[in-house]
């Protein structure tokens, strides 16, 4: 005591008096505590891997976009506290990073006794529609216990898009249309009609067609250029044949005739090839239109705020 | 009232050395992380760092640390925005110019060249750079778009015997004239091929063109008018045609194998600096 005592003394403390010197001890023997005091009195947690601190983090990343660590962080509060907004934001975490039976299953677990039941439950049919079974998703939407009262319009859409998306069976026009709203009726029913009533050619029709006239079946297909081609190939070659036979010379003969026969053969298949890569690319297009469409609004389906805030 | 001063300064600086060392500890443990090749944990322990460093003094250290574990993960893309946070957070010259070299060079591995170029145009101009160092990093953004001969023109600014000069130099003198393989392929079919190394396809090539040229000539000569244009138009003049663009494209693949091989020693050879 006297040591530091002296310490003071000597440099810049030397009014104070014993009394002093004992206060001043018993303040500098407190001062590592003052920290924690501090921390507290500061709202400042120094254990970085605190659940309150992890939250935070989480919450960063979150809105950076780094949803994999977001997930850890959300899955290390979730150990030690739990809180219905944070569950949600780890199940949209696995969602967002396209994990979509991982979202799915955390999302049920916020279904019963929570206030973002209503929420969860939307998100949740959102994962299942993601998850690429449309099938399992109309029989998920078809389930009793999982339904939402608030959202029930919604998931309703959702599951009428699913039709659109697979080879399903369409439901009845009036009743499919009369669930989305008038500003997208008109695109909603033109996509309706692409799917009932697709523009598709028949691969036997465009083979049988170009046994006949070879060329005409890649005509029928579309493939106008490739079918004059294919006829012009086929008829020069065999006219080649015909016409070295003519002329006693049968090697060169046989060889465009076999040429021939080739070109011919290759026609016929070609055609059927056609008009399956044409219902292929009408099917990809209409694919792509529906994603296209329902993606750019979302699948009108409503947004969820809290998303985006740090709470 | 001196007394109560010195005692709160007191307080004050303990509290802050406490979070210093709170904040040093946590750096130090994502560094180690790093050392140890953990790339991803090591991210989450740097952006733990930056996000609880209040005083923002690993704003430089730790942004640069993320760019070279994403770097190291060939996430490039990452790696250079992580880079450009850490030159915009730099606090010296030496800790602008390393963060923008690191930009350089993630530049080349993404192959974005022309990017890589611009920077070192703009920071040649500072006074303090390496210029050594700029000509080599822009050696390697020329190799990397297949340009040996100015990759050795940029090695030989620094070191006229400069090793990579010399690799350049013979990539360059080993690699074919794609033009002139198929100016010589016009005259004679077959060989632009030969010329690129590949024999068999090049006397295949000339065999077709002598075949589909003597029915032609042969044809005309019978007075088979019709058979002369059909052969000359659907058989000769297809191979003739295919063997002009073959041969460009088989000196293209030699081309590429001369490179690739130069590469692949620089990626597993090389003992030098590397991007």
């Amino acid at each position: 005591m006297s040591l530091l005592n002296n310490y003071f003394s000597n440099h810049f403390l030397n009014s104070i008096n014993f009394y002093q010197t004992k206060v001043l001890a018993i303040i500098l023997f407190l001062l590592p505590f003052s920290t924690i005091l501090f921390s507290q009195t500061m709202n400042i947690d120094e254990n970085y891997f605190s659940p309150k601190n992890r939250l935070a983090f989480g919450n960063f990343l979150f809105i950076q976009e780094d949803y994999l660590r977001a997930i850890e962080e959300y899955k290390n509060y979730l150990m030690y506290i739990d809180n219905d907004t944070v569950r949600f934001k780890y199940a949209e975490s696995f969602y967002r990073i396209g994990k979509y039976n991982e979202a799915a299953d955390n999302f049920k677990s916020i279904f019963y006794g929570s206030l973002l039941s209503d929420e969860a439950k939307l998100a949740f049919y959102k994962a299942s529609f993601f998850n690429g079974s449309y099938n399992s998703f109309r029989d998920i939407c078809k389930m009793e216990g999982y339904q939402s009262e608030k959202y029930a319009k919604d998931i309703n859409r959702l599951f009428l898009i699913s039709h659109l998306m697979d080879e399903s069976i369409l439901p009845d026009t009036n009743h499919f249309l009369k669930a989305f709203p008038d500003s997208t009726k008109n695109k909603v029913r033109e996509l309706y009609m692409m799917k009932k009533f697709p523009s598709k050619k028949n691969p036997t029709t465009a083979m049988l067609l170009s046994m006949f006239i070879p060329g005409a079946g890649k005509i029928y297909t579309g493939e106008i250029s490739d079918g004059i081609t294919a006829l012009l190939t086929t008829g020069v070659l065999a006219y080649l044949a015909a016409n070295n036979f003519k002329h006693e010379h049968n090697f060169r003969g046989w060889l465009f005739a076999g040429l021939a026969v080739f070109s011919y053969a290759g026609t016929v298949y070609g055609s059927y090839a056609s008009a399956q890569i044409y219902n292929a690319g009408v099917r990809l297009n209409f694919d792509n239109e529906v994603k296209l469409y329902f993606e750019k609004r979302n699948y009108l389906l409503p947004k969820i705020n809290f998303l985006k805030t740090n709470d | 009232m001196i007394k109560k001063i010195v005692l709160f300064t007191l307080f004050l600086f303990n509290v802050q050395v406490n979070a210093q060392n709170q904040i040093s500890i946590q750096y130090e443990y994502a560094h180690n992380l790093m050392k140890t090749r953990q790339y991803f944990d090591a991210i989450t322990e740097f952006k733990r760092t930056l996000f609880f460093d209040i005083d923002k003094q690993y704003s430089y250290s730790a942004n640069y640390s993320i760019g070279e574990c994403y770097k190291a993960g060939a996430m490039l893309d990452n790696a250079i925005q992580y880079f450009s946070i850490a030159q915009y957070n730099a606090r010296t010259d030496d800790e602008k110019i390393s963060a923008q070299l690191e930009i350089i060079k993630t530049n080349i591995l993404r192959r974005t060249t022309e990017r890589a170029h611009q920077i070192l145009n703009e920071i040649e101009k500072i006074s303090s750079i390496n210029k050594d160092s700029v000509n080599y990093w822009r050696g390697w953004a020329f190799i990397f778009n297949d340009e040996w001969k100015e990759a050795a023109n940029s090695f030989a600014k620094i070191n006229p015997n400069h090793e990579l000069k010399k690799l350049a130099e013979q990539v360059d003198m080993d690699k074919v004239s794609v033009t002139f393989a198929k100016v010589i392929s016009y005259i004679l079919p077959g060989s632009g091929q030969i010329y690129s190394g590949s024999i068999l396809p090049g006397l295949i090539s000339l065999g077709w063109n002598l075949l589909s040229g003597y029915w032609t000539v042969s044809a005309f000569n019978e007075s088979r008018v019709f058979d002369g244009s059909v052969l000359l138009g659907l058989i000769w003049l297809r191979f003739y045609r295919g063997n002009i663009q073959n041969a460009g494209d088989f000196a293209v693949q030699k081309n590429n194998e001369i490179s690739n091989k130069a590469l692949r020693y620089l990626q597993h050879e090389y003992k030098g600096n590397r991007p």
